[in-house]
Formats: C-alpha cells, sequence, structure tokens
C-alpha cells in the first residue's frame, strides 16, 4: 500500500487528488460490498475522503493509507446503516437484490450479491476484505476494529456461507 | 489459495469500480473545494468579527490615546521630515524636484 507524507503546513490538493485516484476503487469495492447500495457507497466513499482530508495530519507517515481510508469509510458504512432514517429502507433494498442502476447484471454476480445479502454486516465487512480485496486478517480486524480471532471467525464463515449458497444458485 | 477462493474472488472482481474515474474523482475534489472555501469564509467572518468587537471594545481607550501622541509626535514628525530633506538636498541625495538620484 502507498505511504503517504504531508507537509505540516500546507497540503497540497493535488496531492490528494492523486490519493483519491489511486485509492477510490479499492475503497468504492469495499463500500459497495459492505452496503449492498452502489449509490449509497459511493456518497460514503466521497464523504470519507472529505473526513480523510480534515485527518491527514494525523495519519502517521508510514501508514497503509488504503486500510486507514476502509476504516474510515466503514464506520461511515456502519453509521448509515443503523440510522433510522436509512437503515430500514436501505437493508429492505439490499435484502431484495433489486437491479442496481449502472451496474452489470449477470446471473453470477446477482448470486453472489444474493448470497452477500444474506451475511450480518461485519461478515460482509470481513469477506470483502479478506476475499474480495488483499487485506490480510490483521489489517482488516485493525480496520473493522474487531479482534484477529473473531474477524477469522468472520471471515471463515461468511466464505462458507457464501460458498454454500453459491452452489446451490450457480 | 483455493479454487473455492479463486472462485469468490473472480466473481467479486464482476463488479469493481474502474480503476480510474475521473468523474468521481472530480466530483471528490470539488466537495473538498466547497468545504475548504465554506471554512475559509467561516474563518474570514469570525476574525472580521473578533476584530470589529475588538475595536468596538478598545476604541474608546485607544483613540484618545492615539490623539494625544500624535498632537505630541507631529512637531518632531515635522522636525524630522525637515531635516531630512534639508541634509537630501545638501548631501545631494535629492534632485530640486524632490526625486531621489540615482
Amino acid at each position: 500500500m502507498t505511504p503517504v507524507a504531508f507537509d505540516d503546513g500546507r497540503r497540497p490538493p493535488q496531492d490528494f487528488a492523486g490519493l483519491v485516484e489511486r485509492h477510490q476503487q479499492a475503497l468504492r469495492a469495499f463500500l459497495r460490498r459492505t452496503c449492498g447500495d452502489w449509490a449509497l457507497a459511493d456518497d460514503l466513499a466521497q464523504d470519507t475522503f472529505l473526513t480523510a482530508w480534515d485527518r491527514l495530519d494525523r495519519l502517521a507517515p508510514e501508514a497503509n493509507v488504503r486500510a486507514w481510508l476502509c476504516g474510515i469509510g466503514y464506520n461511515k458504512a456502519l453509521t448509515a446503516l443503523r440510522s433510522a432514517r436509512r437503515s430500514r429502507a436501505r437493508e429492505a433494498a439490499y435484502q431484495e437484490v433489486a437491479p442496481m442502476a449502472g451496474a452489470p447484471a449477470p446471473e453470477d454476480r446477482l448470486a453472489l450479491e444474493r448470497a452477500m445479502a444474506s451475511l450480518p454486516v461485519e461478515q460482509r465487512a470481513a469477506v470483502a476484505l479478506c476475499l474480495a480485496a488483499d487485506f490480510s486478517h490483521a489489517e482488516a480486524a485493525t480496520i473493522l476494529a474487531l479482534p484477529l480471532g473473531t474477524l477469522k471467525s468472520h471471515v471463515t464463515r461468511g466464505r462458507a456461507r457464501l460458498l454454500q449458497i453459491l452452489e446451490d444458485k450457480i | 489459495m483455493s479454487d473455492s477462493d479463486d472462485r469468490l474472488k473472480a466473481l467479486f472482481a464482476l463488479d469493481l469500480p474502474p480503476a480510474q474515474d475521473g468523474f468521481f474523482s472530480t466530483e471528490v475534489m470539488a466537495a473538498l473545494a466547497c468545504r475548504r472555501f465554506r471554512q475559509d469564509m467561516a474563518a474570514v467572518t469570525l476574525w472580521s468579527l473578533a476584530g470589529a468587537l475588538a475595536l468596538a471594545l478598545l476604541g474608546p481607550v485607544v483613540v484618545p490615546a492615539l490623539q494625544a501622541m500624535a498632537t505630541g509626535l507631529a512637531p518632531v514628525a515635522l522636525e524630522i521630515g525637515a531635516t531630512m530633506l534639508l541634509l537630501g538636498w545638501t548631501t545631494g541625495v535629492l534632485k530640486p524636484d524632490l526625486s531621489l538620484r540615482t
């Protein structure tokens, strides 16, 4: 992962634009898999980058930027999913797995979405980080603020459940 | 990594966002610019209000003091100015039209 160092004084926006460009794919993919709602995930990703801008001063020079961004994004996703305003409608929509605007819709992808929808949010996030992306268990545990053992358990259970559902549907 | 994991990974790769997404990046940077503008405006407003408040509070004390100081300093400033002028003319640094000789 790319370490990033910024001046103590002025933070050049062009460097931040580069940071957005480098990490947007991983962050958006993680949030899409965690939320299940692409539009909400992209909103959260944008919000995550704005929060990251405010907190750049607190980022250690050798920090894993991608993991740091995913951590911020995960907290925002949890807040959004738990908020009374959004969670009911969006979780219901996710459970139904309606086709999402702009998303490719092959059979396999829909089957995967259904399978992901059946997982609790923490398992979804663990699977998204460790199976869909290339985060280690330790990194994912840090991002999700979970004990390593719990994280591994989420990944194992999530993986087994996904494979079980996919076996039936694909 | 097992075949199952490879299969899952391949499925997940189907809905990856694009690696380069200029539209998304532009949206983020535009939102950031808006936020910075709002923060700058809030800071300027805050400092302006603080300055105005300070002037309003200190005005009754500072203005008479400045006036008193100005009354006392005016003759001294006049003498210093006249001396500098004379020195300039006599040493040739100043031209008769008061411009500097280069």
